[in-house]
C-alpha cells in the first residue's frame, strides 16, 4: 500500500483522458495530463453528431440491451461482449452526468434531453448538442479538469509529448518519458500508472477526417516497447466527408439521422443542377437497397455502397467520385437548430450553402476500431467489475489505454455516436481499477532505483540527438505524404491481397527511405521536426500493423471488406435462420429440407468462417516486424450471426 | 509569379526574444487549397523564393475544420483561422503573421495561456458535486439551451482579443471571450449558484468596465458568437451586483 | 463597510466615469445647448435665461460641484481610459470600431475646447466680477465677438460637434455598458435613436452659432445696479 496520493500520468487531453483525469482527481489521486497542445484543442472536438444512450425518451421501447445488441451487431460480433454491455448500461448515467456539467444538449419542448436517430439502429438514441457534440463534451470535461487544476488536484503539461514508458527490470511501467515541445528537454516522470488516451492513428493515411495530432505515435511506441496491438486492420471509413486537399472534413451521420438522403442521378451523364433533377430520375440507392434502415445503415455498409455506385456502377456525380447528400427538403430553421455546425463547415469550405443545394460527399478514413490491446475484468452478471485492476490495462503492466487508442468496444465496425460514449465510459470506468492496481503492487514506483529512470531518459535523449543529426536527402514531411498515399491507395474500403502485398512492400521501401531522412530543422527551441520524424517512424510501424493484419485476414468482416472472401448472403436470408440452424446442429445433423439449399450452404460457410476468423488480431513487435497471432473473442452473451440491414 | 503559384510572405521569429524577419515562399496552387495546405507545402519544400533552404515554418493547427481554435493567425493583416482561409478567396501575395497580442513562441505560433488563465479567474465551469451517478440534470427550456449553445461554441481561438483595441499584450483586460464564458455559466441553473463569484471576478481592473464597445470582437468571431450581447448582459449583471454590494455588504 | 479593494475602486471609478458622462455632464450639455438656443428665438428670452442662472444663490458652489468637478473627473478618467487601449480602426474597418476611435478623439477635443471656452467666458466673468444682471451683457458681448471671426466659428463648430457626438455616442455606450441595451437589435435601434438625439443637439448648437454670427446684438443689463 502506498501512503501518499496515487500518481498517474495521462497522455492526451481528449474525452477519455479528461474523463479519467476528472474521476481520478475526485478519488484524491495526483494527476498529470499531457497534451501536444492546449487542452481544449484535442481531436475529440471534431466529433459532431452525438452520443448514444438508450434512455428511450421517445417511448420507442429502446433499452440498454438493444443498444448492446446493435453495437455488437454493428461491429460484426468482433467486440468482447461484457465490456460493450457494461458501456451500454452505463450510457444513460454518462449522458445525465454530462448534462449536469452544462453540456448544451438539445432539448424537447418540456425541457428534457432530445434524441435523434443514427446509423445502425432503429431507435432515437443519440443525444446531441447541435452538430458539435464532441466539442461540447470536451469543453465540459475540460472545464471540470480546469477546476481541479485550479484547486491544485491536477496539473497539465501542455506542449509536451509522450515518448515512451519507463519500464523496470520486471517490465512494469513506472513512469513516462516526456518531451517538452518548447524547450526540447527530455525527462522522465515517475508514476504509479501511465494511461495512453492518445487518440487514433488516421494520420497514416494521406487524407482522413482526423486532426493533425492523430498520428497514433504514443500507442505505437507502446507496441514497439512490447505491448500488443489489436485489430489494427479495422479502419472505419466514414461514408460522408467533404473532399479536400489537406483533410477530408467530416459531414456527420446526423445529417442522415435528421433526414438527409443520399442519391445520385440515375443517368450517369446527367449534368443538370441537382435541384432540377426530378424525383423519378434520382437513384436513392441506400433507400432502395435497405428499405428497413434506409440511409441509416451502418457506416461500413454505406461506405461500400457509395464506393460501389461510384466505381463499379460509374454513377458518381458528373463522373467524379462523389454522391449527393441532400438536406434541401428540410427548413432552414430546422437545419440551423440541429445541424448548424456542419452546415457552416460545408459552406465555409466549399462556398456552397447546403441548405440550398445538395452536398457532394465521398467516404473518408475516419476511425480506428483497433488499437492497443487492453484487458478487462468481467463480473458474474455479464458486466464489468469496475474495481478490477485489469480494466483497460495493456499487456504491459502499469500501462493503460483508453479511448480510440484502445481496441475495445467497436469490434470490426463502430456505430455512429458510440465513440464519444466509449471514450467517456473508459475514462470514468477505469479510475477505480487503476487505484486498486497501484495498491496491489508489491513494489511501488518509489522503490525503483533511479538508474532505471536515468537510463530510459538517456536512451531517449540519444535517440533525439541521433534524429537531429540525420542529414540524408529525404524530406520527412514528403515521406509521410508518400506513406499516406500508399495506405490510401491500397488499404481502404475494398481490399484485395494483391494490393495489400504491394502496400506491404511499398511500406518497406518507405522504411528504407526513412534511414535517409534529413532533419530539416536543428534548432533547440520549439522545433517540431525531430518530434515529427520520431512520429513518422511510429507511423511506418503502424502502417505495417494495419497492412499485415489486413493481408492475413482472409474474410469479409465489418470494415474489412475483401470481395474475394464475401460469402454472398442469399437475398432472402433471415439471420434468425442461423440461430435455428445452430440449435439444430446441437442435436446432430440438420435434417434435409429444413432450410433452403443455398441458405444451408451459406450458413455452413458462415459458421466455418467464424470458427476461423471470429478472432482478435494481435500484433506484437518481433524483429522489426509485426508478428500476428489471433485470440478468442468473448461472445458469451449474444450468439454471433450474419448481419442484415434490409 | 506564375498563375499556378501562390506567394506567401511570412513573418518569422526564431525565439520569443529574438527579432522577427520576413521570408517569402512560393508554393504550387492546388484546387481548394487553404493556408494550412500551403504551409504544409512549405514543409515539404522549405526553400525561399530566392532559393535559400531554411528551416520549415512552424505554426499551430489541429482539427483543420475550425472547431479547435488552434490555427489563428494574421492573414493579410486580419486575424482569422488559417484552415478556413481558402486561397481562392485571397488575392496577390498572402502575408502571414503571428497574432500580435500574445507573446510569440516561434514563427506563427503564439502563447495563448492568458486566455486559459482567464477561464480559471472567472471559474468557467459548473461546480458539480461529483461525477458519480446522481440522476438527471436540471430541466431547462430549449430556448435557454440554444442561447447557451451558441456561446459555448467559443473555441478560445483569440480572434476577438487580437482584434480588440482594449486588449493589449501587456494589460490585464479579460476580453470578450472571457465575459462570454461568465454569461454562459451564469445562465445555467447550477452554474447560477456561483454567479456572484464570477461577477466579482470581472468587476476590477481589466474587467467589464474596461470594455470600450468597439465591437470588433463580434465582427471577427469565426463562430458568430453574440459577444457584444454577452458583454452588455454582463454589464447589466455586474451593475445589479454592484448596487447589491453597496446596499447589503 | 470594509475598506474597498483596488479592484472595487477601479470598478467604481470607471462606472462613475460612465455615469458622470450622462449625469451631470451630459445633462448640463443638453441644458446648456437648449438654453443657448433661446438666442435663435430672440436676444430677450436668451438674456432672461442668463439672468436667471446668474442670479441663482450659491452659483459658484453649484457650478463647481455639479459642473466643474464632474467634468474634471470625467476628463481625467477619460484620459486614463484612452491609455487602456490602442486604436486599430485602420486595420479593422468596422463602423463601431471607427466610433470607438472617434469617441476617444472627440473627448480629447472637447477637453481642449472647454479650456478655451471657459478661458474666454467664465474666467473673464469671474476675473472682472460680473455677477447677477451684469453677467448677461458681458457674456453676450464676448460671444458676439467670438463669432465674428472664422477662427472663432471654426473652434465653436468643432467644439459643439465633438461635444454632441461624444455625448450621444457616449449615451449609447452607457446604455450598453450598464446593460440597458443588450440584444443586437436593441443596440442597433438604440444607436439610431441616440444618433438622432445627437443630430438634434448639433442642429440646436449650430443654429445658435449661426444666429450669433449673422445677428450680433449688443444688450444692456436687464436691471441696472
Amino acid at each position: 500500500m502506498i501512503n501518499r496520493k496515487k500518481k498517474i500520468v495521462i497522455v492526451g487531453g481528449g474525452l477519455a483522458g479528461l474523463a479519467l483525469a476528472m474521476k481520478f482527481c475526485e478519488r484524491d489521486g495526483e494527476v498529470t495530463v499531457l497534451s501536444y497542445q492546449s487542452l481544449k484543442r484535442s481531436h475529440s472536438v471534431c466529433a459532431q453528431g452525438g452520443i448514444n444512450a438508450a434512455i428511450d425518451a421517445k417511448n420507442e421501447g429502446d433499452t440498454p440491451e438493444k443498444h448492446f445488441y446493435d453495437t455488437i451487431k454493428g461491429g460484426d460480433f468482433l467486440a468482447h461482449q461484457p465490456l460493450v454491455r457494461d458501456m451500454c448500461y452505463q450510457a444513460p448515467a454518462i449522458i445525465h452526468l454530462m448534462d449536469r456539467m452544462g453540456v448544451a444538449f438539445n432539448r424537447t419542448g418540456e425541457g428534457h434531453l432530445d434524441f435523434r436517430r443514427f446509423g445502425g439502429t432503429l431507435y432515437s438514441r443519440t443525444a446531441f448538442a447541435g452538430a458539435t457534440t464532441g466539442q461540447q463534451l470536451v469543453y465540459a470535461l475540460d472545464e471540470q479538469v480546469r477546476r481541479h487544476v485550479h484547486d491544485g488536484a491536477a496539473r497539465t503539461l501542455e506542449w509536451h509529448e509522450y515518448l515512451g514508458a519507463v519500464l523496470d527490470s520486471e517490465g512494469i511501467c513506472r513512469g513516462a518519458v516526456i518531451h517538452d515541445l518548447r524547450t526540447g528537454d527530455i525527462y522522465t516522470l515517475p508514476a504509479d500508472a501511465v494511461v495512453l488516451a492518445s487518440g487514433g492513428p488516421s494520420q497514416v493515411y494521406a487524407r482522413s477526417t482526423a486532426s493533425f495530432v492523430s498520428t497514433g505515435a504514443a500507442a505505437t511506441t507502446a507496441y514497439l516497447q512490447g505491448a500488443k496491438y489489436a485489430n489494427g486492420e479495422f479502419i472505419q471509413i466514414h461514408p460522408t466527408a467533404i473532399p479536400g486537399q489537406d483533410k477530408l472534413r467530416l459531414m456527420s451521420e446526423s445529417a442522415r439521422g435528421e433526414g438527409g438522403r443520399v442519391w445520385v442521378p440515375r443517368n450517369a451523364n446527367d449534368k443538370r443542377d441537382p435541384k432540377k433533377i426530378p424525383e423519378s430520375e434520382r437513384y436513392y440507392f441506400l433507400e432502395e437497397k435497405y428499405p428497413l434502415f434506409k440511409n441509416l445503415v451502418p457506416r461500413d455498409v454505406a461506405s461500400r455502397e457509395i464506393y460501389d455506385i461510384v466505381y463499379n456502377q460509374k454513377l458518381g456525380v458528373n463522373g467524379e467520385p462523389m454522391v449527393y447528400l441532400d438536406l434541401t427538403h428540410k427548413s432552414r430553421e430546422f437545419l440551423d437548430n440541429r445541424l448548424g455546425g456542419i452546415m457552416d463547415i460545408y459552406s465555409k469550405f466549399t462556398g456552397v450553402d447546403p441548405r440550398e443545394s445538395p452536398m457532394k460527399i465521398f467516404p473518408a478514413v475516419h476511425y480506428s476500431m483497433g488499437g492497443l490491446w487492453t484487458d478487462y475484468g468481467p463480473d458474474s452478471n455479464g458486466l464489468i467489475d469496475h474495481g478490477s485492476p485489469r480494466n483497460q490495462m495493456t499487456s504491459i503492466q502499469g500501462l493503460f489505454a483508453a479511448g480510440e487508442a484502445d481496441y475495445q468496444f467497436h469490434g470490426a465496425n463502430r456505430l455512429g455516436a458510440n465513440s464519444l460514449l466509449s471514450c467517456i465510459y473508459t475514462g470514468l470506468m477505469m479510475a477505480r481499477g487503476i487505484m486498486n492496481y497501484t495498491d496491489s503492487l508489491e513494489k511501488s514506483v518509489d522503490d525503483i532505483s533511479s538508474t532505471t529512470f536515468d537510463d530510459t531518459r538517456s536512451h531517449w535523449q540519444n535517440r533525439f540527438t541521433d534524429i537531429k543529426a540525420m542529414n540524408g536527402s529525404e524530406n520527412p514531411y514528403k515521406l509521410h505524404q508518400d506513406l499516406g498515399n500508399i495506405m490510401l491507395a491500397n488499404v481502404l474500403i475494398v481490399r484485395d491481397n494483391k494490393s495489400l502485398e504491394k502496400a506491404w512492400h511499398a511500406i518497406h521501401d518507405i522504411e528504407t527511405r526513412f534511414k535517409d531522412v534529413k532533419c530539416l530543422d536543428t534548432n533547440d527551441w520549439a522545433n517540431p521536426t525531430p518530434s515529427f520524424i520520431n512520429q513518422l517512424y511510429c507511423m511506418i510501424h503502424l502502417s505495417k500493423i494495419i497492412t499485415k493484419g489486413a493481408l492475413m485476414r482472409d474474410e469479409f468482416r465489418g470494415s474489412h471488406y475483401k470481395p474475394a472472401f464475401d460469402m454472398n448472403q442469399p437475398k432472402d436470408f433471415d439471420p434468425h435462420e442461423y440461430i435455428d440452424y445452430l440449435e439444430q446442429r446441437q442435436y446432430g445433423e440438420v435434417p434435409e429440407g429444413k432450410f433452403p439449399r443455398d441458405h444451408l450452404d451459406y450458413m455452413k460457410r458462415f459458421q466455418e468462417n467464424n470458427e476461423k476468423w471470429l478472432k482478435t488480431t494481435v500484433a506484437q513487435h518481433k524483429d522489426n516486424e509485426p508478428e500476428i497471432t489471433y485470440e478468442e473473442v468473448n461472445t458469451s452473451l449474444v450468439t454471433p450471426r450474419p448481419r442484415k440491414y434490409d | 509569379m506564375t498563375e499556378k503559384n501562390i506567394t506567401l510572405k511570412i513573418k518569422r521569429q526564431d525565439t520569443p526574444g529574438s527579432t522577427a524577419y520576413w521570408q517569402t515562399f512560393e508554393v504550387p496552387k492546388r484546387p481548394h487549397a487553404n493556408i494550412i495546405s500551403c504551409l504544409m507545402e512549405v514543409q515539404r519544400n522549405p526553400t525561399t523564393q530566392d532559393g535559400k533552404t531554411v528551416a520549415p515554418v512552424t505554426w499551430d493547427c489541429n482539427c483543420l475544420e475550425e472547431v479547435c481554435g488552434s490555427c489563428t493567425m494574421l492573414i493579410n493583416g486580419k486575424v482569422r483561422q488559417a484552415c478556413t482561409a481558402l486561397v481562392d478567396h485571397l488575392e496577390g501575395t498572402i502575408v502571414l503573421e503571428p497574432m500580435s497580442k500574445f507573446p510569440v513562441v516561434r514563427d506563427l505560433q503564439v502563447n495563448r495561456e492568458r486566455m486559459f488563465d482567464n477561464l480559471k479567474k472567472v471559474k468557467a465551469w459548473i461546480d458539480i458535486d461529483g461525477s458519480h451517478d446522481i440522476g438527471e440534470g436540471p430541466v431547462m427550456p430549449d430556448q435557454d439551451r440554444a442561447k447557451r449553445y451558441v456561446m459555448s461554441e467559443c473555441m478560445t481561438c483569440g480572434c476577438c482579443l487580437e482584434a480588440c483595441p482594449q486588449f493589449t499584450i501587456d494589460n490585464s483586460f479579460l476580453g470578450a471571450a472571457t465575459f462570454n464564458q461568465v454569461r454562459l455559466f451564469n445562465l445555467h441553473p447550477t452554474g447560477k449558484m456561483r454567479k456572484e463569484d464570477r461577477l466579482d471576478a470581472v468587476m476590477g481592473e481589466g474587467g467589464i468596465t474596461d470594455c470600450g464597445n468597439a465591437q470588433v470582437c463580434v465582427e471577427v468571431c469565426p463562430k458568430n458568437i453574440p459577444l457584444t450581447e454577452s458583454i452588455a448582459d454582463i454589464g447589466r449583471q455586474t451593475t445589479w451586483q454592484a448596487i447589491k454590494n453597496l446596499l447589503t455588504k | 463597510m470594509a475598506k474597498p479593494s483596488k479592484d472595487e475602486i477601479h470598478y467604481l471609478l470607471l462606472k462613475l466615469h460612465s455615469l458622470t458622462g450622462i449625469i451631470p455632464v451630459g445633462a448640463f450639455l443638453v441644458v446648456h445647448l437648449c438654453v443657448n438656443s433661446l438666442r435663435t428665438v430672440g436676444v430677450w428670452p436668451y438674456q432672461l435665461s442668463i439672468d436667471a442662472i446668474n442670479n441663482l444663490p450659491f452659483l459658484l458652489i453649484i457650478e463647481i460641484t455639479f459642473i466643474y468637478i464632474p467634468i474634471l473627473f470625467h476628463s481625467a478618467m477619460g484620459f486614463y481610459v484612452i491609455r487602456l487601449g490602442k486604436t486599430n480602426a485602420h486595420r479593422y474597418r468596422y463602423p463601431r470600431n471607427g466610433l470607438y476611435t472617434m469617441q476617444r478623439l472627440s473627448g480629447a477635443v472637447v477637453f481642449v475646447f472647454l479650456i478655451y471656452h471657459l478661458g474666454t467666458t467664465v474666467a473673464p466673468k469671474l476675473w472682472e466680477g460680473k455677477h447677477h444682471f451684469e453677467a448677461a451683457p458681458f457674456l453676450i458681448d464676448i460671444m458676439n465677438g467670438e463669432f465674428q471671426t472664422w477662427q472663432g466659428m471654426l473652434i465653436y463648430t468643432i467644439g459643439i460637434i465633438s461635444a454632441t457626438f461624444h455625448f450621444s455616442n457616449g449615451l449609447w455606450g452607457f446604455c450598453v455598458s450598464w446593460g440597458i441595451l443588450i440584444g443586437e437589435n436593441a443596440q442597433k435601434n438604440g444607436a439610431i435613436i441616440f444618433a438622432m438625439i445627437g443630430l438634434a443637439l448639433t442642429v440646436l448648437g449650430m443654429a445658435t452659432v449661426a444666429e450669433f454670427n449673422m445677428n450680433p446684438v449688443p444688450v444692456e443689463a436687464t436691471v441696472a445696479r
